[in-house]
């Protein structure tokens, strides 16, 4: 640890200590980087600030009232979490969601991942040093997606609006007219974000070379979404182990080619695109009217015996739950598998022998929820 | 929860409607269809008391797995996943990084991917750890469950074998107080570093009173279409 400088000065490696109150570790999380020079020789993340023991309560709570604590953990992609929830339900009950209800259900879950992606592009180009410029961009994006889900779901951050078996209420009669103006507002804002991030020179050189992980390490440290993708492997759940109506959509899965910092930004950008293609079928073939909740459903939700491995693609990746039911109407073990907490485990393989500066570029292209972390 | 069993079927015989649904106009219409159906809904059977277990067809993944590791003692059954079914096998704590690494490393099997691992306490039957595998080559899902007692709760650690393993296993130590061997630094993740006597996740480790009450209260009305 310690080094003879050839003026005989003692050169020692340094602490430093990042949080857990910074405005780059996007929430409250916390990391010890020991630095020699320049460079990371070690990093040890402290998590569990914002331990609520959402998997304890929902023990107690039953399935309906879990929903909402699916949205507490994952507060950016709360559709995704909230699908996830409901189709291990689902899929223990045996209920068959109707159509209608599946196709608003996609919609407002790929909206979800833009406005999801946005918030990344937003808070990683003030990572980068491009201050409020990206920000501000993406942020007014993400406004106009966010009043959508206030007019349909009645709250702009923890909707609960998916039900077990279908849907809460109907949506606003306007709901299409207003995703169609939001897709075109969201479309020029992807486009703006392209030109303002993709090409630029500071952008560039912040961002290629740094954090490289190969597909090999990336599936031993269990890494899932775009984190997954730019390392090179064509893996997506809505497409290669497809849930809800996802196989009648036709659209491209985005991967990279070096699994650096850059790559996981361009293919963020890229399944933007993707999400807004698939926003565009289902509005064409959502079915103009019909039930959003199967006839027969019962008032008091009660699961046989039995256990299922539930799984989304959330914006930030696999977003899993472990539903095991002993009967009754409360889960008897509820396990949420967050793709940011699995992404943050490899967050020390990713930094170690990385610069002091890269390291808030690596955790920021994480695009890590710590609420989804620590749960 | 604890409401008298008549009244609980009443509330489940009462079918039709949402449970929530607002608009006044919608919860009108429904409330005759239930009576019309409800001659036709059967009885209400006693719920079963544990799920079916329904062992794998002939050619499933478990066989590949038990020639793999010659002797090992293996109880496979079939578990529900949002596309169909996977193989789920439960093995003994000393068997467990032999299959485990067959699983990863046999190329028919090709099980590179640890997506979740858990903790269950089932009280009197013990503790239960279950890993969810999966592959991107062979397409395989494979869930393997090994289950230990509360007086030596200790599972050998799979962090070597699987680096996703090991924030999992820290994470599952500080919930359920299970113990893996050979971790490498197995230090509480996400509770406080001196809260290691405590396993909030362990089922004899109850909610405080107020927790429990705002579940109960609150469900009062789930049933009721109130929102």
């Amino acid at each position: 640890m310690v080094a003879e400088h050839e003026q005989g000065l003692d050169i020692v490696d340094m602490p430093i200590n990042m949080g857990p109150q910074h405005p780059s570790t996007h929430g409250v999380f916390r990391m010890v980087l020991v630095i020699s020079g320049e460079k990371v020789v070690d990093v040890t993340p402290h998590i569990g600030y914002m331990h609520r023991g959402g998997e304890k309560l929902m023990e107690a709570m039953d399935y309906r009232q879990g929903i909402g604590y699916a949205d507490r953990t994952e507060y950016l992609a709360q559709f995704s979490a909230e699908l996830g929830y409901c189709l291990a339900v689902e899929k223990l009950m045996g209920i068959e969601v109707p159509e209608r209800a599946e196709y608003i259900r996609i919609i407002l879950t790929e909206l979800n991942r833009l406005s999801s992606h946005f918030m990344f592009m937003g808070a990683f180009g003030i990572d980068s040093g491009l201050f409020g410029t990206s920000f501000t961009y993406a942020f007014r994006e993400r406004e106009y997606i966010q009043d959508v889900f206030e007019e349909v779901s009645g709250d702009r951050l923890m909707y609960a609006y998916f039900r077990v078996g279908g849907l809460a209420w109907e949506v606003t009669d306007n709901f299409t007219q207003r995703v169609h103006e939001v897709l075109k507002k969201t479309q020029k804002g992807i486009k703006d974000l392209d030109d303002l991030l993709t090409k630029n020179e500071i952008f560039m050189a912040r961002c290629q070379n740094i954090g490289a992980f190969t597909a090999d390490r990336a599936i031993a440290y269990g890494l899932s979404g775009p984190l997954l993708r730019a390392s090179g492997v064509n893996w997506d759940l809505r497409r290669d182990e497809p849930y809800s109506i996802y196989p009648r959509f036709t659209f491209q899965i985005p991967v990279g080619n070096y699994g650096d910092v850059y790559d996981r930004y361009l293919v963020r950008l890229e399944e933007m695109r993707q999400s807004v293609s698939i926003i565009e079928q289902a509005l064409e073939k959502l079915p103009p009217e019909g039930p959003i909740v199967p006839e027969k459903m019962p008032r008091r939700l009660r699961t046989p015996p039995g256990e299922v491995y539930a799984k989304v693609e959330s914006p930030r990746g696999e977003w899993g739950v472990y539903l095991v039911s002993k009967g009754g109407d409360k889960p008897y073990r509820l396990k949420m598998r967050s793709p940011s907490f699995c992404n943050l485990s490899a967050l020390r393989e990713m930094t170690v022998g990385q610069f002091l500066a890269d390291a808030v570029m690596i955790l920021g292209s994480m695009d890590i929820v710590l609420c989804d972390v620590d749960r | 929860m604890t409401l008298p069993d008549g009244q609980e079927e009443e509330a489940q015989g009462d079918a039709g409607a949402a449970p929530e649904t607002p608009p006044p106009a919608e919860a009108a219409a429904p409330t005759p269809k239930p009576a019309a159906e409800r001659p036709a809904r059967p009885a209400k059977e006693a719920e079963p008391k544990e799920a079916p277990r329904i062992p794998p067809p002939a050619g499933s993944i478990n066989e590949i797995l038990a020639a793999a590791v010659p002797g090992v003692a293996m109880l496979a059954y079939m578990v529900p996943t949002l596309q169909g079914e996977a193989v789920a096998v439960e093995v003994g704590r000393d068997d467990l990084v032999p299959v485990m690494t067959a699983a990863r490393d046999d190329k028919r099997l090709d099980l590179k991917y640890l997506r979740c691992l858990s903790g269950v306490d089932w009280q009197d039957e013990g503790l239960e750890v279950v890993y969810h595998l999966s592959s991107f080559t062979t397409r395989h899902q494979l869930t393997v469950k090994t289950r230990v007692t509360y007086d030596d709760p200790v599972v050998p650690s799979l962090a070597s074998l699987f680096p996703a393993a090991n924030w999992h296993e820290r994470e599952t130590r500080d919930m359920f107080g299970i113990v893996f061997d050979g971790h490498p630094n197995l230090v509480p993740l996400l509770l406080p570093d001196d809260m290691t006597d405590h396993f909030p996740l362990r089922k004899d480790n109850p909610l405080q009173e107020i927790e429990e009450w705002q579940g109960e209260n609150l469900r009062e009305g789930a049933g009721e279409g109130e929102e």
